[in-house]
């Protein structure tokens, strides 16, 4: 646009003629206010240069030729310079709508999580998930079946964002779509291994952890899929034993099998569950190692399942200086009675 | 109609192209800030040449249509051509570096843009700029 | 974050030498390197982690991408040097099961 905007022009003439004569703050203002104006326009740096030299001209008009020449000088070098202003702006707009598309993905992510946690007199269940970004790559599931068992799930999807957010809806409705096997944890992630291995790119997997805890016996079965492994708390002997499970990622081979694994517990005891965002969580000072987790949890036993795993989340976030590196994903079963 | 070429197989001929094109501009009856829009097209688009193709041609004309006038730049080159062109015309697509630069930029700075490109063929652009 | 990816052919053998952090900002790159290796009949690809440091889930599901190539194309590969918070999480994935992993810390190309 070589013709400028009249009334652009008219008003940065008056204002520019009033600081001519008064040197005034006041003017100074009124420009300040006519850069706003420009941004709303959305005039380029090098249409302002060039409305600049057209008003300086006209009213000095007795300008030195040389300076003339600097502005067409000054003009060329803001022509690339507007260039990306407005390749900056263009993204810029970009990333808003990306944005708000990742925040409905988010969104709808959240409905694919539990509504709520199985409420029991004997067990009390604590889950604390937090997603490193917008949306999160870990999942977790609570199965009712009124049959005095509760089944659940933690699962870590590799990769974040939303490529994990598919493969999430992917894995919720395969377990949903499963209702015979939900109280065989090693039936159950066979099954849902071959629907991922189907669904899912070569270089994408998905590790869990499913177990099922019999509210009758106080027996928690569980089979995992090269997840990070769990823990069991001895209440009595203040111990901790690391549920380790033998069993591939989910995803990778069409006949993986899955090893089932039991532990029995006495009142007081807890059943750990954790995405490696727990572990793998980074400071400066380098990685927490499995025993500084435990340490923390042990020193908040006396309090609720929700409240340790709360705590649990509040300590290592200081840890971490407020900048989660990977979800984070903790639960906790404490048998009651 | 007359028409300015200049081959681009060096740095040097990218300022010859430009001067081409400034000529030309000013000829057409272009004020400054589009002469500028206008060579920085050229440099862009030379640049482009020298840095992929290698060897290329950059041809400056004046172009009239029914009711009006303007500057035609068309670029060709038989290098290793586009393979994605939707993606070398995206926003922030750049592999010589910086943002403004490239085939967007080219494109903002002039009213029509026509690129035509096969990979292992070359690579032809036209693009034009009216007088207002 | 880098990761430094060095390529040896020695004895008709592929020789990737890692140096760094391999996580979802650098396997991209491994990818690029490792993949076209691994889909070469007859290929036989040995990847030195004697450098590598800190490997994450992404890093793995690039060897699982290219264990996958190895059977479709008829190549091999082994991962040779892990550290043991490497070595880790491929035993708790149980990755180790099904992609052969040399622990002891033999350099062949050297």
């Amino acid at each position: 646009m070589e013709k400028t905007d009249v009334s652009l022009q008219e008003m940065y003439k008056s204002i520019l003629e009033g600081y001519l004569h008064t040197g005034s703050e006041h003017a100074l203002y009124e420009a300040q206010q006519f850069s706003r104006q420009l941004i709303k326009e959305n005039m380029t740096p090098e249409e302002m240069v060039n409305l600049h030299v057209v008003v300086a001209r006209e009213l000095i008009p007795d300008l030195p030729s040389e300076v003339l020449e600097a502005n067409d000088f000054l003009l060329e070098v803001m022509v690339g310079y507007g260039l990306a202003y407005r390749e900056h702006q263009s993204l810029r707009d970009r990333q808003q709508q990306l944005e708000s598309e990742l925040a409905v993905a988010a969104q709808m992510q959240q409905e694919l999580l539990p509504k709520r946690i199985p409420k029991s007199p004997v067990l009390d269940i604590g889950i604390k998930t937090v997603a490193a970004d917008v949306v999160s790559g870990d999942y977790y599931h609570f199965i009712e079946d009124g049959n005095d068992h509760i089944g659940i799930a933690v699962a870590d999807i590799i990769g974040k964002g939303v490529p994990a957010a598919l493969s999430m809806s992917m894995i919720k409705y395969a377990i949903d779509s499963l209702p015979e096997q939900r109280l065989q944890p090693s039936a159950l992630l066979e099954n849902l291994n071959r629907v991922v291995e189907q669904n899912i790119s070569s270089n994408m997997f998905i590790t869990m952890i499913y177990g099922s805890y019999d509210l009758k016996e106080h027996k928690f079965q569980y089979s995992g899929a090269g997840h990070e492994p769990g823990f069991y708390y001895n209440h009595s002997s203040r111990q901790f034993v690391d549920l380790n499970t033998k069993g591939l990622v989910l995803g990778v081979m069409k006949k993986a099998v899955f090893k089932e694994y039991e532990q029995k517990l006495s009142p007081g005891d807890l059943i750990i569950l954790l995405s490696d965002g727990v572990t793998e969580c980074r400071a400066e000072s380098g990685f927490i190692e499995r025993s500084e987790l435990t340490e923390i949890i042990r020193k908040y036993e006396h309090l609720s399942a929700q409240e340790i795993v709360e705590n649990v989340y509040s300590e290592l976030e200081q840890f971490q200086n407020f900048q989660l590196q990977d979800d984070f994903t903790l639960m906790i079963l404490r048998r009651e009675v | 109609m007359s028409q300015t070429c200049v081959e681009v197989r060096s740095e040097w001929s990218i300022v010859a192209a430009r001067q081409a094109g400034r000529t030309i501009a000013k000829e057409v009856g272009f004020g400054s800030v589009d002469q500028a829009r206008i060579t920085t097209a050229i440099s862009e688009l030379a640049r482009n040449i020298y840095l992929y193709a290698k060897v290329g041609e950059i041809c400056i004309e004046k172009v009239v249509e029914a009711n009006k006038v303007g500057v035609k730049v068309s670029a060709s080159d038989n290098g290793p051509g586009i393979k994605d062109l939707r993606r070398v015309m995206e926003d922030g697509y750049t592999t010589s570096g910086g943002l403004g630069a490239g085939l967007p930029g080219v494109k903002r700075l002039m009213d029509e843009f026509l690129i035509d490109s096969k990979e292992g063929e070359g690579t032809k652009i036209h693009a034009v700029k009216w007088l207002r | 974050m880098n990761l430094e990816i060095n390529h040896i052919e020695k004895e008709g053998k592929e020789y990737l030498f890692l140096q760094g952090e391999i996580d979802v900002y650098t396997s991209e790159k491994l990818k690029q390197t490792l993949l076209p290796l691994t889909a070469q009949k007859g290929n036989e690809v040995i990847v030195n982690f004697s450098d590598v440091n800190y490997i994450d889930s992404t890093g793995l599901g690039i060897f699982i991408g290219a264990l996958k190539s190895t059977h479709n194309h008829e190549s091999s590969m082994k991962l040779t040097g892990m550290a043991e918070r490497v070595r880790r999480l491929f035993n708790i994935t149980g990755l180790d099961e099904i992609i052969d992993i040399e622990d002891s810390e033999r350099e062949e190309a050297k």
